[in-house]
């Protein structure tokens, strides 16, 4: 009786939803194997964490940095591509503040070169010796200018070219804002030249060894620091969203824009707003995956665009929690895929799980467009 | 009711029939005077006239696509006004934009999405009080007593409550600033049969507690019974206007309009 049952449910579930019923069985088969990989050492615990490590860090700065694309998306209705160059331009700007200051405003080297981030092979990151550990202030001032730079640039593009075009379809400002991406990317190149370059001095970042069943798996501070930075600002930008009146504001906007109006909400300052809090999210999160990376180069952000918007579809485009979530799941995946698919292929792996994903669940894991 | 219709509209009224003509007052809160309006080029209103005043409990009826929506919409500033005037309060608001409109004195609840399905019923209520700098802890306790059931709700998405409750919720989310006119778009629209009495007796409370309602419904035969004075509007032009009871005891309004 019970075996004939679940057998018949189980012919039931292939006929009505094969979809779903391929995914079961594809998830089911993988975590078998997984079982099996651990338990055979095929893959060593250590290495296993490590790669659960490299994939939290990556979903965090996916998340962080995708935040800003969603708000963008829910409350000025359209999908912004320049996002990703907001992404370099904060790095950037932010990587400038930190070799000034960590060269001594112009005493380890030629200040323009400092500027310039040693543009042309004049000055390196790691004689200057940058890191969280080495040169604390430097990093810190790097975070808050990589946010105001960002912020500024959004909110000149804002001003010059969004604005005017405010009330047009969401087609013409997706294409409006690929030509503002590319407009900053090439203007990046020029200024600062197209190498990638090392910023940090990577030999002095301080490391712990956590244990881990078969070895130990290491925990550095850029890590930790990318860990904190991005922990924190979600935390903070949660509060805002559920405790404060901009917060509610922004979410009633997003919510009905037309309802938000009559309500007497400023929508033209909460746009405002929205640009400060995505383009300042994304340029500190461009800034500390360039720590937690150690390089830096033009096209760094327009490359990562395409997984950060593959999180915010995942988790719902629109929220910012879908975004969050999105991001962890792009990025672990990104990284433990390797157990099973050559290196080559793990960006295709986070793409196809966003497929499959959006299969069973058009609309994204937290479904429509409220920032709630 | 009160008895907003012991001067102009007795004194000029036509024998044994609702009023072809449209009056205009001196002491209007809200005067609405030779007002073409629509949305873009495509122009729906034609030189419509229509007064509320102080406290008074206004309706306008008419058959679909009247423009009796657009009505409400162009007091608040949400369509092309083309020609004509709207006036507040003695003040000019004709071309107010709409996130301004609401300093002046007004609610307006729109017939759909008229609350904030993600927010929470008290945090919509918040919202409707959004242009003042603290939430008026008073005016939710107002609301709360008026609606019981929103402060059982009040931690819930708004977009998760029945069609009666979110009504109540719009009306609450207006009434947050106390304001001197509440216009209501199809209030009863949607709501269970059982459901749209107590809704329309909710609304007379409103108007007893000394506010101005101007409401468009499509349920003209209660909406006409109950409110001082009525407009019928055909093809976005003034049909007929008097007393509710005057409308609804002339034969052709009741003909044409009301079913016979």
């Amino acid at each position: 009786m019970g075996v004939s049952d679940t057998y018949n449910r189980g012919r039931e579930l292939f006929v009505e939803d094969p979809v779903r019923a391929v995914i079961v069985v594809v998830a089911v088969l993988l975590l078998l194997d997984f079982v099996r990989q651990l338990a055979v050492g095929a893959t060593e615990f250590s290495e296993f964490g490590v790669m659960l490590k490299d994939g939290l860090m990556r979903g965090l700065f996916f998340g962080l940095a995708g935040i800003g694309l969603s708000m963008t998306y829910s409350i000025l209705n359209f999908a912004n591509f320049s996002h990703g160059d907001l992404i370099t331009g904060g790095a950037f700007g932010g990587m400038i503040a930190t070799y000034v200051i960590a060269g001594g405003f112009g005493s380890e080297g030629d200040i323009g070169a400092l500027m310039l981030l040693g543009s042309g092979g004049s000055v390196f990151g790691s004689q200057l010796g940058i890191g969280v550990a080495t040169s604390p202030a430097a990093v810190v001032a790097g975070v808050v200018i990589a946010g105001a730079t960002a912020i500024a640039l959004a909110l000149v593009i804002d001003r010059l070219v969004y604005k005017p075009i405010r009330d047009r379809s969401g087609i013409t400002l997706l294409i409006t804002s690929i030509g503002v991406a590319f407009t900053l990317r090439y203007l990046i190149l020029f200024v600062f030249d197209g190498s990638r370059r090392g910023v940090t001095q990577s030999g002095a970042v301080p490391t712990v060894g956590i244990p881990a069943i078969d070895g130990t798996v290491s925990l550095n501070l850029h890590e930790v620091s990318l860990v904190v930075v991005s922990v924190g600002l979600m935390a903070g930008l949660h509060f805002l969203l559920q405790r404060t009146k901009l917060g509610k504001a922004m979410r009633a906007m997003s919510d009905n824009e037309d309802l938000a109006r009559i309500t007497g909400i400023p929508t033209e300052r909460i746009v405002t707003y929205t640009w400060i809090i995505g383009a300042g999210l994304a340029g500190v999160a461009g800034y500390m995956f360039v720590i937690w990376n150690g390089t830096l180069h033009w096209f760094q952000g327009w490359i990562l665009l395409l997984p950060i918007f593959a999180a915010v579809i995942l988790g719902g485009i629109g929220s910012i929690y879908g975004a969050i979530l999105g991001g962890l799941v792009i990025g672990l995946t990104m990284s433990i895929s390797i157990m099973w698919l050559p290196s080559g292929l793990t960006r295709a792996a986070a793409f196809f799980i966003m497929i499959v994903v959006l299969l069973v669940r058009p609309q994204g894991i937290f479904a429509g467009r409220a920032t709630a | 009711m009160s008895e907003a219709t012991d001067s102009g509209a007795d004194a000029e009224g036509t024998v044994g029939g609702a009023n072809r003509e449209t009056h205009t007052w001196q002491d209007s809160l809200l005067a609405v005077r030779n007002l073409d309006a629509g949305y873009g080029d495509l122009q729906i209103l034609t030189d419509v006239d229509l007064d509320v005043r102080d406290g008074e409990y206004v309706t306008i009826v008419g058959p679909n696509g009247a423009g009796k929506s657009t009505v409400m919409k162009s007091v608040f500033g949400l369509t092309n006004r083309m020609a004509g005037t709207i006036e507040f309060n003695g003040e000019d608001i004709t071309d107010t934009q709409p996130e301004e409109i609401i300093y002046e004195g007004l609610g307006y609840v729109p017939q759909n999405d008229n609350i904030f399905t993600t927010l929470s019923v008290q945090e919509n209520l918040e919202m409707g009080a959004y242009i003042l700098d603290e939430v008026p802890q008073d005016a939710i306790e107002d609301v709360y007593n008026r609606f019981p059931i929103l402060r059982e709700r009040q931690g819930q998405k708004a977009g998760t409550m029945s069609g009666g409750q979110r009504q109540m919720l719009a009306m609450g989310r207006a009434l947050m600033l106390d304001p001197d006119l509440l216009l209501l778009d199809e209030p009863s629209a949607g709501l269970a049969p059982d459901l749209v009495d107590d809704m329309f007796d909710r609304i007379d409370g409103i108007n007893d507690d000394g506010t101005a309602v101007l409401m468009v419904e499509q349920n003209a035969k209660e909406a006409l019974g109950r409110c001082d004075r009525g407009y019928v509007l055909v093809d976005g032009k003034n049909r007929y206007e008097d007393t509710g009871d005057a409308l609804l005891a002339d034969d052709q309004v009741r003909q044409d309009f009301l079913g016979g």
